[in-house]
């Protein structure tokens, strides 16, 4: 008797679990098409008012259309609709995995530092001409913001690995490095001619435009290397969210775990950053909004944060060219109006905890 | 007349033969319409912007630097070449005192007090910096007054009751008007043709800073060059687009709009962007890089199949015009490449050379635009 009834409860369990993954897995379905679908309008929406059907020519058969037209679904639309996708794919994940092994809803590329840097080491190139590593002239912007981007996650690996550290003295760190971050980009704005003041104004504010082929190869690079890292350790990720201890007594190496996803995390955010300029709250939001949808099973949880930061970055790329037609609002600015609200909303609806 | 109106007279006879050249107490209005009290002519000045000796040097040619005991650090900063061009006429220049920071605020107010000016002339972009840090009480404690002069904000609307006050207040109210009368001939040799011809306004694409950085394309909207272009009888594409003075336009918009000309702004940035893409024209500039860099602007996707490019109308001028008193002469240069044919007896060089000959105290040096229509290349 009891027999029967504990198989049927694994049973009912076993159903209810199947009847979870597959609610999941329709959520990510769901993200993946509204992805899909804001990728479209991003491509087809533009200050050239061309017609779907030359579009999808464009797209399908690119010698068929005039070379004006296949030059703005190539080379303008193109580069900046999929940077956009990668881009917010990007930051979302790096976001997610450093709110996963700090154990802190606050982490992000933004709050740790990492942007602020790649903001004072763009705005050296900017103002001054200075190449921290010597490279083609496209490239001394982006690298450089890079460098100090890395210079700064690097500090943080630093001192986490100190004894003693705890999680929220690194987010506190973080917090420190974008005061000195932003008080050194305040320096250099201040012995900075007009021209090059603007400039640097220009790129904190972050923009899309700057967008080509080769950046968008590179950071694509980075998130197809990366990613596959995360989801061999999903399960070891998502143990981690149990508490230090809990996790460790699964057999985790957590000082191991946190050092490795910190130095991928610190690629997949420095490297979109350094092309793109400041992007805010992607990388803090996207992840928030995937957790409250699918839960913390990293198996779900991840690629529904990439798809999210994705889908946020697109649908802003959208925005930010449709806000004032012919020309391009800073996306930094969009994302952060758009996301600043739904932060707070985030905090005051606390009481449901999907934290 | 009783006694006392006698003896004041008497004083006031006395005062004006013992020291008949010391300086009057005068009420000057200044840009922002403030009634000021100057001791004038005065003898010691503070540049609040190093840039404002383009309108005094205009009033002082043989010695432009002869009142200026303090300035900003931004002339050598922002216009490099004719810093070098000024430096090695007048080397005292590199001796008067500066004072560096950001372009819009303030300056030590310590320093100037102890510069012991008679008066200081401020831009007014730095107006609410200045305020906000009670400068003007400050310095009006210690007898210092302050005016606004203006070149760039509004430059057709500000430029001449600048000059005229500098010239009030440096005493050479005959030199300023000979100045403003000789702008204001050369701006309406353009505008009057406009006026009458009324022709048809072509598009233009004003390229600030082109080839900068690689983000692609800002530009110029109702303000500044925005105007130059509309002065000189085109249509800036930018115009209702770009809501403040500069902004950034969608690279795509360029191709949409389909630009019959292209006005890209450069200088020679090397100190900035080292063997950048910027155009460097200028004073000295060479011609053949020039054309070359200029060249290679237009193989950029966003202006791939344009007007402009198809017919080789592809310009660049000097970016500096943007905040200079002689921004006319850049009107009449975009005047001629918008409308040959009506402004045939126009020469913009010409009108640059007499200036200098006339007004200005260094020598002019070629090099402040090139065309991908010049026929010499």
């Amino acid at each position: 008797m009891s027999n029967t009834n504990t198989l049927s409860s694994m049973a009912s369990g076993r159903g209810h679990y199947r009847a979870l993954v597959r609610r999941r897995q329709l959520m990510l379905a769901g993200f993946g098409i509204a992805l899909l679908v804001s990728l479209c309008v991003d491509l087809a929406l533009g200050p050239s008012n061309y017609s779907l059907e030359q579009v999808i020519r464009a797209l399908v058969a690119p010698d068929s259309v005039p070379v004006q037209v296949q030059v703005v679904l190539w080379e303008i639309r193109m580069p900046i609709a999929l940077m956009a996708v990668v881009v917010g794919a990007a930051l979302s994940v790096a976001g997610a995995q450093m709110q996963t092994i700090l154990n802190n809803p606050l982490a992000s590329p933004f709050t740790l530092g990492i942007s602020a840097g790649a903001s004072f080491g763009a705005a050296l190139a900017l103002a001054f001409g200075v190449t921290l590593i010597p490279a083609a002239i496209e490239y001394v912007v982006p690298i450089n913001a890079f460098v100090v981007a890395m210079l700064a996650a690097f500090f943080i690996h630093l001192v986490s690995m100190r004894r003693g550290v705890t999680v929220q003295t690194i987010v506190l760190l973080g917090i420190a490095l974008v005061f000195t971050f932003n008080a050194l980009l305040a320096l250099v704005q201040f012995f900075a001619s007009q021209q090059a003041l603007a400039a640097v104004v220009f790129w904190t504010m972050g923009s899309l435009t700057k967008a080509t082929w080769g950046k968008f190869w590179i950071t694509l690079a980075v998130v197809v290397v990366v990613l596959p890292f995360f989801f061999r350790r999903a399960w070891a990720l998502t143990a981690m969210r149990l508490g230090d201890a809990k996790a460790e007594s699964f057999g985790i190496n957590i000082a191991r775990m946190r050092l490795e996803t910190m130095i991928l995390v610190s690629l997949l955010s420095a490297i979109p950053i350094a092309f793109v300029g400041t992007v805010g709250f992607v990388g803090l939001v996207g992840p928030h909004i995937a957790r409250m949808l699918i839960g913390e099973d990293q198996r779900f949880f991840l690629p529904a944060s990439a798809l999210s930061g994705a889908l946020i970055l697109s649908a802003s790329s959208v925005v930010s060219k449709s806000l004032i037609p012919g020309t391009i609002f800073p996306i930094g600015v969009v994302t952060s109006l758009v996301g600043i609200p739904f932060f707070i909303s985030l905090i005051l609806s606390n009481q449901r905890r999907s934290w | 007349m009783n006694l006392r109106q006698l003896t004041a007279a008497a004083g006031l006879g006395l005062a004006a033969m013992i020291s008949p050249a010391l300086a009057d107490n005068i009420t000057v209005t200044d840009i922002t319409g403030r009634e000021v009290v100057v001791d004038a002519p005065v003898d010691r000045v503070i540049l609040g912007e190093g840039r404002q000796i383009y309108l005094v040097g205009a009033l002082e040619p043989e010695n432009p630097f002869q009142r200026v005991v303090g300035w900003r650090e931004d002339f050598s900063q922002a216009d490099p070449d004719n810093y070098a061009t000024y430096l090695k006429q007048f080397p005292r220049m590199a001796e008067i005192p500066t004072f560096g920071g950001f372009k819009d605020s303030t300056f030590d107010v310590e320093q100037a007090i102890a510069l012991a000016p008679d008066v200081i002339l401020m831009n007014i972009e730095s107006k609410a910096a200045t305020e906000s840090a009670q400068y003007v009480e400050k310095l009006e404690a210690v007898g210092i007054p302050l005016v606004y002069v203006d070149f760039r904000e509004d430059p057709f609307a500000h430029t001449e009751p600048s000059m005229r006050l500098i010239g009030q207040l440096f005493g050479k109210e005959k030199e300023a008007e000979a100045f403003l009368d000789y702008r204001h001939r050369q701006i309406k040799r353009v505008t009057d043709v406009i006026e009458a011809a009324k022709p048809e306004r072509p598009s233009v694409f004003i390229d600030r800073a082109g080839g900068y950085s690689d983000d692609c394309c800002m530009s110029f909207g109702d303000g500044n060059f925005g105007e130059y272009v509309e002065m000189a009888g085109g249509q800036n594409i930018a115009a209702g687009i770009i809501p403040a003075t500069f902004g950034n336009l969608n690279p795509e918009q360029i191709i949409a709009a389909n630009p019959d000309h292209v006005v890209v702004t450069g200088g020679s940035w090397d100190a900035y962007v080292p063997g950048g893409k910027w155009v460097g024209v200028g004073p000295g500039a060479d011609p053949a890089e020039a054309y070359r860099k200029l060249e290679a602007l237009t193989h950029r996707a966003a202006m791939t199949g344009i007007a402009a490019v198809e017919r080789s109308q592809f310009h660049a001028i000097w970016h500096q015009f943007y905040n200079s008193p002689y921004e006319f002469v850049a009107v009449q240069r975009i005047a001629k490449w918008l409308h040959p044919e009506l402004f045939a007896d126009l020469d913009p060089e010409a009108t640059f050379v007499e200036l200098h000959q006339r007004f200005l105290p260094v020598p002019y040096t070629p090099g402040y635009w090139v065309s991908l229509s010049d026929v010499e290349h």
